[in-house]
């Protein structure tokens, strides 16, 4: 049985656009991107299987229970991480965790402190004062200190530096090997590529198509366009000189890497 | 169940802590003014009370201002603290529904298995708590204040005069949920509560200053509001607007739990 599975999902409010007969489903311990740009519709999507929006047409069914009558009892077993987290200015990180420890009769902090200390976030600090970055590691805390069975995380790596990022993809491993099941929103390619088993494509409301993600980059990729690592440095004209090169550049380091040069070796 | 809604209102009340504190602490000196100032007063008043039209002191209350309950009642209870609570009333519950959906926090919550409804109920529930410990605030520095000036207040008719503005406040926090249910723009439910505070007390006063208009008086929950302070509590209006509020608010929750929640 799928953990997630839509049919005909549609939400349409007003004159702005929504998503339209929204179908898919996600497997048990499957990591699925739901890749779109802003405003495409992958928000609307995953506030309509929290219950969120309530759906203009067409039904979600999550642990196999109806998104909408089931929803507190779907909500028991899942984390989410809202786009754009915000829980008010005076309120910590820790006193969030608390009261949503108790809403859902756990005793404690589960693995919170464990997850503070990873992701290097400050709970004890009202969040407005935090930066959006160490706001949104209070958030992904939240939406995992309880080690759920389905992880819902819209646009989860807004706001954190290319070290936190990697530590994020890291953790989505970890959830999948623990048998997580993870619906992630992203509008980048390169962090989907390298956490998803499948991906959905959403654009203007409608889910155009769902792929496997080596399915997805085989479709996309450029066939005559090679990068090539030397063991040595090499001069341009030498690469041009081969044989059916009609041009080479060298490669100019990406600022994430220069950033994981500099830094790679501190937070853990 | 319970244990759920327990959590939510001890936060409420927690995250409202500094709300307690300015709201209770100027409305007790304020009040302990005037039971501080009603000995020096006292003469003065009197005589300009009987040159008042006598429409003008039913609109307002004023029967005589020869007691210092009479005096608290005039200056505190028929307008200041009813207008003052009301508004704080739909303030509070507001800060935990469409506050929280504007801060973020409703989203929070509501990942959690926690059903609309319960967090209208802890919402309101935690108003009613804020509402009683803001009046309790009141009448204790009103009762040290008439102490301190010899003022003779009867401390059980001070505790009956406030005590009464309890369920009328939380008439207008169960309009507040209603009005969540329409919008969850703070802006917008207090401003448009707060209208429906004034318009009601303006119907009820409008209603006493004419005798033709009494009737008027039914559409406003003032008419059953009394002067609680002379005259005790009135059981049954204090029990019916209660249980109003609390109806408000079942019907607030209904429409809260059935609206989307856009991002």
């Amino acid at each position: 049985m799928p953990v997630i599975e839509t049919d005909g999902l549609t939400k349409l409010y007003g004159s702005s656009r929504g998503i339209e007969d929204v179908s898919f489903s996600v497997e048990a311990a499957e990591v699925f991107g739901f890749l779109g740009p802003n405003g495409a519709g992958k928000t609307t999507t995953i506030r309509a299987l929290l219950d969120l929006l309530h759906p203009s047409a067409g039904s979600a069914r999550i642990f196999g229970l109806d998104s909408r009558r089931e929803s507190v009892a779907i909500r028991a077993r899942l984390g989410n991480l809202p786009g754009d987290f915000g829980y008010g200015r005076q309120a910590t990180g820790r006193g969030a965790l608390r009261l949503v420890a108790r809403l859902r009769g756990i005793d404690g902090l589960g693995r919170a402190e464990a997850l503070a200390e990873r992701f290097r976030a400050d709970l004890d600090r009202p969040l407005g004062e935090l930066s959006r970055g160490n706001r949104q590691k209070v958030g992904l805390i939240l939406a995992t200190f309880h080690s759920p069975e389905l992880l819902i995380l819209d646009e989860p790596t807004s706001g954190l530096d290319p070290l936190m990022q990697e530590e994020f993809l890291a953790l989505v491993a970890e959830e999948r090997e623990r048998g997580c099941t993870v619906l992630l929103s992203s509008h980048e390619l390169d962090e989907v590529e390298r956490v998803c088993d499948r991906v959905g494509i959403v654009r203007d409301g409608k889910l155009i198509a769902v792929e496997r993600v080596a399915d997805l980059l085989g479709k996309t990729q450029r066939r005559n366009l090679v990068e090539v690592e030397f063991a040595q440095p090499v001069e341009l004209k030498d690469v041009r000189a081969i044989p059916g090169v009609v041009d080479a550049e060298f490669a100019h380091a990406t600022l994430e890497e220069v950033f994981l040069t500099y830094y790679g070796e501190g937070p853990r | 169940m319970s244990a759920q809604i327990g959590a939510l209102v001890r936060a409420h009340l927690s995250d409202r802590r500094r709300s307690l504190l300015a709201w209770g602490v100027p409305l007790g000196l304020w009040s302990a003014f005037v039971v501080v100032i009603f000995p020096s007063v006292e003469g003065a008043l009197s005589k300009a009370v009987k040159s008042y039209p006598s429409a003008l002191k039913e609109a307002f209350g004023i029967g005589q201002l020869t007691s210092v309950e009479q005096y608290l009642q005039a200056e505190m209870l028929s307008l200041i603290v009813p207008l003052a609570l009301g508004y704080l009333a739909v303030r509070a519950v507001a800060s935990g529904l469409s506050g929280a959906a504007e801060s973020g926090r409703l989203d929070v919550l509501l990942s959690a298995p926690v059903s609309r409804s319960r967090i209208a109920a802890a919402s309101f529930a935690a108003t009613a708590v804020e509402l009683a410990v803001v009046l309790a605030l009141t009448v204790i520095l009103t009762s040290l204040g008439g102490l301190l000036a010899g003022a003779h207040l009867s401390l059980s008719a001070a505790i009956a005069g406030y005590a009464n503005v309890w369920p009328l406040a939380l008439l207008f926090a169960g309009l507040g949920i209603v009005a969540t249910g329409f919008s969850l723009r703070t802006t917008v439910v207090t401003g448009a509560v707060a209208g429906v505070l004034v318009t009601m007390y303006v119907v009820d006063l409008v209603g006493r200053l004419d005798p033709d208009l009494s009737g008027i008086r039914y559409a406003s929950v003032f008419r059953y509001y009394g002067n609680a302070i002379e005259d005790g509590i009135d059981p049954a209006a204090f029990l019916g607007v209660t249980a109003a509020a609390i109806a408000l608010a079942a019907l607030g929750a209904w429409l809260f739990e059935r609206r989307d929640l856009a991002a």
